[in-house]
Parts: C-alpha cells; sequence; structure tokens
C-alpha cells in the first residue's frame, strides 16, 4: 500500500470518520483515530497526508504535525509491510533483548529508518511495551512476541519472506 | 478585591489576579520567562517560582491566583537555590553566545544568569544542536537559544491568528518550529523578535547592525495609518535603526508596516536638499535660490494645494496659513481617497477607543478590508471575537481576516442605498425612526437582504459602525453617510457616550482636517481636473504623492503633464522626474509635533532625530514660503503655530490642555458632526453607471510613499501580492466570457488585462489592486468588460 501523490480517504473512511468525529464534543478531538487511520490507509504520514488529515478534521497543519511528533507511533517515514519493534526497556534489557536486536539487524542487513530490498521489513529499537512479564519483547505490526529469542525471530523472518501473512 | 500580603506589605488586587501579576502591580521583582501580559498562561519555565506561607513548596506564580490573605515570599534562601537550578536547567543547552547575540544586553535569559545563575554549569553530555529556520524576511532565528517558554506559539496561535508556530517532538527532543512558504502569514510577524525572551527569534532586517546600548531610544508616532500606534524609534547617529512598540503603549503590538517602514528614511527617494530643475534634470540649489524660483511658481499664480494629512498638526495649520495669507484663492485637496467633498453627516475619525470597541455588544464593519488597512484594529477585534463577540461584515469582499466573523454578506458598492433602506424598513416597523428618514427611504426604491443583518447588529444595546472606504470613497458617500447616521439616530446609538458612529479615515488628524478645511476643501480629483482644463499654472504637493496612491492617480499624471510642479516633502513618492522644484521637508521621525490618531488621541514628539539632509520642518518652510511671497510671518516658533492651530479649530480644548497647560490628555479629540445638511441618494446616477462596479484593493505593503521607498515592505509586498485584476466566476459566466485576457472599458478607454476569478467576492464587481498591472483602473468607480479580442 504505496501512498498514492494527493493522498485521499476513501468515501467509506470518510463516513467512518464522519461517525467517529460525532463522538466528541469537537471534530478536532477526533485527531489520534484518524491519524492512525490515515497511517493503516497510507503506510506512513506523509506531509501531505498530514495535510489532508488537518483537511478534514478542520485543524491547522502546524496542530497535526504537532501531534503526529510527539508520538513515536505515528510514522512519518515510510516502513517496510512489516515493522519490528523490539523492545530494549529495562525488564527486556536484562532478559537479552540487546543481543536479539543486534541478531535481527544483522540478519535482516538493515538499520533503523532503513527498509529491506525486498520491501518486507524495518526494523526499531523502542521503550517500554508494557508487556515485561514476556520479557523480551517483539511487536511485529500490532502482534506481540513475548520471550522472543533468535531462532523464534529467525524463523519469522523467513515465514514472512516465504509468503506467509502473519 | 483580594488583600494579601507580598513580603509582608499588604496589597490589594482584584480577585483572580495572579502571584506574577500581583507583584509586577506593586513593583515587586519576581523572575519569570513565559509568562507575557497579552498571551495565555503556559507555566513551563518555572522561573517565576515564589514561596507561601503555609505551602509545603514553592508556587508558580504565574499561574496561581492569589487568595484572601494569602502571604508571598519573593525572596529566600530556598527561592534563590530553586532559581539557580532553574537557570542552570535553561542553559544546559544554551550556547555561550551572548557575545554575537543581538539580543545579549537587552537578555532576560542573560541578566537572570548574572542574578540567580551559578556561573558554572554540571552538565557535560552531548548539546542539542536544533537547526534554524526559515521564517521570512522579517524575523531570523538562532533556535539552539530557545528555552522552550512557548511564547512565539502562543503568539501565532492567540495574536497572529495563523497558528504557524509549533512544538514539534517531545522532552528532550522537543523544539519550535514554524510552518511557512515564504514568509510568516502574520502582518504582525515582527513582534515576535520583541516577544521571544531570549536570542532565539530576533528582528532579521536589523540582525548584526548594532548593539542595544549603542542606539538611543526617542517616543513617536507611527503616521503609516490612522491608528498611529505609540513607538519608540531606536537610532544611532540620527540614522533610525529600528522601530519598536512603546511599552505600556495603547496598543502591545505594532504592525510591520509601521515597524519596517524605517529603511524608508535614508532611501535614495528622500527628499534631502532644495532641487531645482536646470533643462531636464533636477539640481540640488540652496533653499535661497529655491525659494526664489518657488515664488515665481506661486506669486499672482493660479494654485492647486494637495497636501498629505499625515504631517504633524503644526505643519497642516501652516498649510492652512500660507492657504490664506500667501495665496490667492487657491483650490486645495488633501484626501486622495475621497470622491465626494462634501460634509459628511459624520465625519472621519472614531468615537470610541480601540480598547472600547472589544466591550460593545455588536461591531459592523461596513465596507472595508480592516486587516490590511487597520491590522491593529482589526486585532482587537480579533480579541473581541476570541472573547466569542460576534462581529458583523457587510462589503464587496469576504476579505481574509485572521478573525471569526460571525455575519458575513457580500454587496456591490452601487447596493449601499439597498441595504441601508433595508435596514431602515426593518427598524421602522419596530417604530424606531428618526427625522428624515422616511424622505431618504423614499429615494431608493430596491431593498438588499445584507440590510437585515445591518439591522439586526443595531438593535443590539450598543453597538459600534465601522465605516470604510467602501463607503467613504464612494461618489455619493455623503448621502450613504446621512443614511447610515439616520439608521444609527433612529436605533439610539448616536447618543453621547454610546455613539457608535465610526468612519475610518485615510489618514492621520483626520478630525482636524475636517474641521479646519471644512468649506474649503475640494476633493482631489477637483483639483486635477481644474489643471487639466487650463485653469491653474501651478501645482504644489506638499508630501502627497497622487500618482502612487489614491484614486486620481491617472487625473493626476495629465494635470502634472500641463502644470508645473513645486514639491514640498520628504519623500519623492512616484513624482519622478515631474517636480520643477522640489523643497525638502524634515520626516516625522525628525520633527517636534503634534499628532492625532482615529481616535483622537494626541501624540506630542519630542526630542526628534537631526534631520537627514537640509530638511525643516514643515511649517518652517511654509513660514518662508510666506514671507518670501510678501507677507509678514504669522509664527516664528512652534508655540506661535499652535496659537494659529487653536484659533483655526477652537473647540479642540484639549490641544491646549496638552500644549498650553502641561496637562495629560483627558478628553478625545471630537470627529466632525455635520447636522444641517441634508443629502439624498442619487440613485439615478448610479443606475447609469456601466455595467460592473470597481473596488480598489489596498496592499499594507504598498500603499503610501514612505512604504513603497522601503525595500523591506517591498520584499514582504512580493511575497504577500494581492492579485491583479479578479472577478467573480458568475459574472464572467453570465457575460459568456472567460478567465484570461480580457478588455476592460472605463470612461478612459479599453485596455487588455489578464483576469482572474475568486469565489469569494460579489458578483458584480471588479476588483483591481492599486499597486497591479490594471493600478490606474482602480480609481474608476464602474467598467464594462469585453471579450479577449
Ligand atoms: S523561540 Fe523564543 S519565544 Fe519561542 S519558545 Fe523559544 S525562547 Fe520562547
Ligand atoms: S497599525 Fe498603523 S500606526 Fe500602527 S504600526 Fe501599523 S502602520 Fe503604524
Ligand atoms: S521493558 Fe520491554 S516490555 Fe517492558
Ligand atoms: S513565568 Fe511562571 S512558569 Fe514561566
Amino acid at each position: 500500500m504505496s501512498a498514492p501523490d494527493k493522498p485521499q480517504f476513501s468515501e467509506a473512511r470518510l463516513a467512518e470518520i464522519d461517525a467517529l468525529a460525532a463522538r466528541y464534543p469537537s471534530r478536532k478531538s477526533a485527531l489520534m483515530p484518524v491519524l492512525y487511520m490515515a497511517q493503516q490507509d497510507f503506510g506512513y504520514l506523509s506531509m501531505d497526508t498530514q495535510k489532508m488529515v488537518a483537511e478534514v478534521l478542520g485543524l491547522r497543519l502546524m496542530e497535526v504535525r504537532e501531534v503526529v511528533t510527539f508520538y513515536t507511533m505515528f510514522k512519518e517515514q515510510p516502513t517496510g509491510k512489516y515493522l519490528l519493534e523490539v523492545c530494549t526497556n529495562a525488564s527486556c534489557m536484562v532478559n537479552g533483548a540487546d543481543a536479539l536486536y543486534a541478531h535481527m539487524k544483522n540478519t535482516l542487513g538493515i538499520e533503523p529508518g532503513q527498509i529491506t530490498e525486498d520491501g518486507l521489513f524495518s526494523i526499531n529499537e523502542v521503550e517500554c511495551a508494557g508487556a515485561c512479564a514476556g520479557a523480551p519483547v517483539v511487536q511485529v505490526n500490532n502482534m506481540y512476541h513475548e520471550k522472543a529469542t533468535a531462532t523464534d525471530m529467525d524463523a519469522l523472518i523467513s515465514r514472512i519472506r516465504a509468503g506467509e501473512v502473519i | 478585591m483580594t488583600v494579601l500580603y507580598i513580603n509582608d506589605e499588604e496589597v490589594t488586587v482584584p480577585a483572580g489576579t495572579s502571584i506574577l501579576e500581583a507583584c509586577r502591580e506593586n513593583n515587586v521583582e519576581v523572575p519569570y520567562f513565559c509568562y507575557h501580559p497579552e498571551l495565555s498562561v503556559a507555566a513551563n519555565c518555572r522561573m517565576c517560582l515564589v514561596e507561601v506561607e503555609g505551602w509545603n513548596k514553592p508556587a508558580a506564580s504565574c499561574c496561581t491566583p492569589v487568595s484572601e490573605g494569602m502571604k508571598v515570599v519573593t525572596q529566600s534562601a530556598g527561592l534563590e537555590k530553586d532559581r539557580s537550578m532553574m537557570m542552570e536547567y535553561l542553559l544546559i543547552h544554551h550556547p555561550l553566545d551572548c557575545p554575537v547575540c543581538d539580543q545579549g544586553g537587552a537578555c532576560k535569559l542573560q541578566d537572570y544568569a548574572v542574578e540567580h545563575g551559578v556561573g558554572r554549569g554540571r552538565y557535560t553530555e552531548v548539546k542539542r544542536l536544533p537547526s534554524d529556520k526559515d521564517l521570512g524576511p522579517f524575523v531570523n532565528t538562532c533556535m539552539t537559544r530557545c528555552i522552550h517558554c512557548t511564547r512565539c506559539v502562543r503568539f501565532a496561535d492567540e495574536i497572529a491568528g495563523t497558528g504557524d508556530m509549533g512544538v514539534l517532538n517531545r522532552g528532550d527532543h522537543m523544539k519550535i518550529d514554524g510552518i511557512v512558504e515564504d514568509a510568516l502569514a502574520s502582518e504582525l510577524s515582527g513582534n515576535l523578535g520583541d516577544i521571544c525572551p531570549v536570542g532565539a527569534l530576533l528582528d532579521k532586517p536589523s540582525h548584526d547592525v548594532s548593539r542595544p546600548w549603542e542606539m538611543t531610544r526617542h517616543k513617536s508616532t507611527c503616521t503609516a495609518c490612522p491608528q498611529g500606534c505609540d513607538i519608540v524609534i531606536e537610532s544611532r547617529a540620527d540614522e533610525v535603526m529600528r522601530i519598536r512598540p512603546l511599552k505600556g503603549g495603547v496598543e502591545p503590538w505594532i504592525c510591520d508596516r509601521g515597524r519596517y517602514v524605517y529603511d524608508a528614511f535614508r532611501s535614495d527617494k528622500r527628499i534631502l536638499s532644495p532641487m531645482l530643475r536646470v533643462g531636464d534634470k533636477l539640481e540640488k540649489a540652496s533653499w535661497d535660490d529655491a525659494i526664489e524660483k518657488a515664488v515665481t511658481m506661486l506669486k499672482g499664480k493660479r494654485v492647486g494645494i494637495v497636501f498629505s494629512p499625515d504631517w504633524s498638526v503644526e505643519g497642516l495649520a501652516a498649510i492652512r496659513l500660507l492657504h490664506d495669507i500667501g495665496l490667492e484663492n487657491p483650490k486645495v485637496a488633501f484626501d486622495l481617497h475621497r470622491r465626494d467633498s462634501r460634509p459628511f453627516a459624520f465625519d472621519e475619525g472614531l468615537t470610541m477607543t480601540t480598547e472600547s470597541m472589544e466591550q460593545v455588544d455588536q461591531v459592523v464593519i461596513l465596507g472595508s478590508d480592516l486587516r490590511q488597512r487597520f491590522p491593529i484594529l482589526m486585532q482587537r477585534l480579533r480579541k473581541r471575537a476570541n472573547l466569542g463577540k460576534p462581529v458583523t461584515r457587510i462589503g464587496a469582499m469576504h476579505y481574509r481576516t485572521n478573525s471569526e466573523i460571525a455575519n458575513d454578506a457580500l454587496v456591490r458598492p452601487r447596493d449601499w442605498y439597498a441595504v441601508i433602506a433595508r435596514a431602515m424598513d426593518q427598524l421602522k416597523v419596530l417604530g424606531k425612526t428618526a427625522a428624515g428618514m422616511d424622505e431618504w427611504m423614499g429615494k431608493v426604491e430596491a431593498r438588499h437582504e445584507a440590510g437585515k443583518l445591518l439591522a439586526d447588529a443595531l438593535l443590539a444595546d450598543t453597538c459600534a459602525l465601522l465605516v470604510g472606504e467602501e463607503i467613504r470613497s464612494h461618489e455619493d458617500a455623503a448621502a450613504l453617510i446621512h443614511g447610515l447616521d439616520l439608521l444609527m439616530r433612529a436605533a439610539g446609538h448616536a447618543e453621547e457616550g454610546q455613539d457608535g458612529r465610526n468612519l475610518l479615515p485615510s489618514g492621520m488628524n483626520a478630525q482636524l482636517l475636517s474641521a479646519m478645511f471644512n468649506g474649503t476643501r475640494t476633493a482631489a480629483g477637483e483639483v486635477f481636473a481644474a489643471a487639466i482644463a487650463g485653469e491653474l499654472d501651478t501645482l504644489l504637493l506638499i508630501g502627497s504623492d497622487p500618482i502612487g496612491d489614491g484614486l486620481f492617480s491617472r487625473k493626476a499624471k495629465e494635470a502634472l503633464a500641463k502644470v508645473d510642479l513645486l514639491q514640498v516633502g520628504s519623500i519623492s513618492g512616484d513624482m519622478v522626474g515631474l517636480a520643477d522644484i522640489k523643497l525638502p521637508a524634515a520626516a516625522y521621525s525628525e520633527i517636534e509635533g503634534t499628532f492625532i490618531n482615529m481616535e483622537g488621541r494626541v501624540r506630542v514628539a519630542e526630542n526628534p532625530l537631526r534631520s537627514l539632509g537640509e530638511g525643516r520642518p514643515l511649517w518652517k518652510v511654509m513660514m518662508r514660503l510666506i514671507q518670501a511671497l510678501g507677507h509678514d510671518v504669522p509664527a516664528v516658533n512652534l508655540t506661535e503655530m499652535r496659537e494659529h492651530v487653536l484659533t483655526m479649530a477652537p473647540d479642540f480644548t484639549a490641544l491646549k490642555d496638552i500644549w498650553f497647560a502641561g496637562k495629560a490628555q483627558e478628553d478625545f479629540i471630537p470627529a466632525q458632526r455635520n447636522r444641517k445638511n441634508v443629502f439624498l441618494p442619487n440613485v439615478a446616477k448610479m443606475n447609469a453607471a456601466k455595467g460592473l462596479d470597481v473596488v480598489g484593493r489596498y496592499s499594507m505593503y504598498k500603499e503610501g510613499a514612505w512604504v513603497r521607498a522601503s525595500k523591506l515592505l517591498a520584499e514582504a509586498g512580493r511575497i504577500h501580492a494581492l492579485d491583479d485584476v479578479i472577478v467573480h466566476p458568475d459574472t464572467l459566466a453570465e457575460m459568456k466570457l472567460q478567465a484570461g485576457d480580457l478588455t476592460i472599458m472605463s470612461n478612459v478607454g479599453a485596455e487588455r488585462f489578464t483576469v482572474g476569478t475568486r469565489t469569494d467576492v460579489s458578483p458584480g464587481v471588479v476588483f483591481v489592486s492599486k499597486r497591479g498591472t490594471a493600478g490606474d483602473i482602480s480609481g474608476e468607480t464602474s467598467v464594462d468588460l469585453g471579450g479577449g479580442q
């Protein structure tokens, strides 16, 4: 799902946004969920996408930018189809997250901010994912993989490369 | 009211005041960065900590309201430690830049570092390095110096209303950013440099030019628009380096037009010495030779005078003296934006202060591009709108504003009669009427629905009308204003104390001029027409630039080709190559003199700079001419000049009190009222007009000879350019025409121009930018449009 030249929400999406916005006292308040929708539809939040969101909600571009840059889970850069987010915060760190992170980067041959050549993967280090009981944690798009090991992750990567959708 | 104790002193402040404001009001020093009296409270710098008895930790005074009996301490060992820690935090990422920073010497951070800082930081990690931004021609950035007080962000949101500054990222990555195309979108952008407490945002034009302590400062009045803002002129060796708003002045901000006009003071358009035409060239001459030659152009000659209203009161009175004593029956005009010189029922000037416009229930703007023409007044209305109070607007275009307009209706200039008549109908049904209203209404058959908005607003308890240029420049302005006067009287808004009749003037000192030249003035157009008809020998232009400004450029050009031109002024304007003699008069920064703004506020400028050339104050030039023409000089000093002013305008007692009793101003100079004359609509003339009305558009960065001589403003004018010629697409569709090259047929012939379209304008109107390709047409009242061929 790569972004077209001028991003545009589908009619269905716009209807969904209207319904959502009606739940708030002011339309502007729907910003966060609408940004998630935009991220889902267009892969990441390009400047054009942010402009469109601002227009749809009657916000200033700066107001949208302030929210987008405040939260790390809004992406301003394109990522691979699967974004691997490795938690390296305290609990995960003591359970070997750093080595796992290094291993995964090595397997994929990319650094944060890059995309593998097949367009499938990007990788990132994140702060506590809120699942310390399962440390170390790797989040793959919206899915948590707890007690992750290098072997698990290699297997996961191979399965995705083989065309399995997870 | 709340009584509290600050450092054991009992003070009383209004309930709800913050501790910081209570301290400021009582001259107790509390350090602060993010607080600003005109902005919302952000409470993010934590510099304003104070102790409150009984509280177990210090309180941020800017966001803590006072309470009864509260005991506040602003100095203690604990606070000293807190403040030094805050300073250490703020300085963690701040460069040691003071020696090369323009803010140095006038910087809160620097001052507090000296007062509260520890001199040595313990931070040894990597410093952040945010990159600088290009915010346009007026604001320079050095973002490493930013302390994240967010004053600039709040300014852009709350004051400018453009919201183009913001905070990106968070925590240690936080940075201030601007979203700008070529420049910040605000006409108040220059204020950013003033409100940034450190050297992160600085004035760009004066960047790296001089240090605060090298400059001398004197109070003055901006004459770049009738608002007449209080300014401080910062100069070095008689050269103006910067213009800033006066702290504690009436308005907290000044606009970019008034702030950056100063490079015109030293532009090559200045008239710095007497000049005489020799062949087809102007050459420098001595005052004596020039005056002698000037006399030959004036003595026994048929003279037309056109002068600028922006001279000081004393200068204007001197022009009147020359008119009365020195010349024989000259024709005189001063307003380049007024076609109708009949006295108006309520003449130019406001009856209210701009401040009081925040309070009234209803404000109605009639035909004015207020943001371009009166940016600071617009700012007041914006403040009002932010409080949820309505502003209604009726005019030819939804002129872009930065403010909420509650009701907005489009009308053509020829519809004004019908708008007013419609409002009269509505008031009459409710039994509200005024003597003469029936007669006025009887002259108008048509009714325009926009009149309902007007009438609705008039029904409020208090209502202010702001009558703008679309009405003031109307050919039948006296009748329209008479109609509005009737409406206001019928609605009870004409009584003393709640008089809401405000006619926006086009220059300074309007109240004085309409009193001083009542019955004497003609329309500028008539002066030029007389010259064209061969009824004049000489035109005496005193500071007026009729080619560059106003509605009569075309006529002025034609007139100046026919008669001799004697130009007196500080700046040449667009009259290049036309004058036969030029006499230099000192600029407004270079004189002692008095100015009256549109509210009727009086300002006396003292301690002027020395004139950059051989310019003399205008009143002296006029006296010299009177003398050379063989008459006794009526005044030899400023005091005598002022006595003449009081003879000419005996009602203006406020001037007397200020000049001769040394009093502060109490009463505002009133706008003139002319109740004797009845002016009824001349609808027939309107109906005979050509198919489309013309509305001239004004750019704040291009109008006025001073402004045009400023390179700084020229740059802003380029960035914020107005469209040359626009019409509503329906207007073209009806005529089966398409946007593009079209023929505009006016009284002076047919010419082709590129015509664009915009949907937020009234159909049936052609909008012509005064300084655009079709500029000369902006002075026409109606035109026809034809196909491209
Ligand atoms: S740029 Fe200046 S005004 Fe803006 S946040 Fe930084 S220090 Fe404050
Ligand atoms: S609003 Fe008018 S008087 Fe005030 S600074 Fe601007 S141009 Fe000057
Ligand atoms: S530290 Fe990794 S999930 Fe909490
Ligand atoms: S002034 Fe109070 S926190 Fe900044």
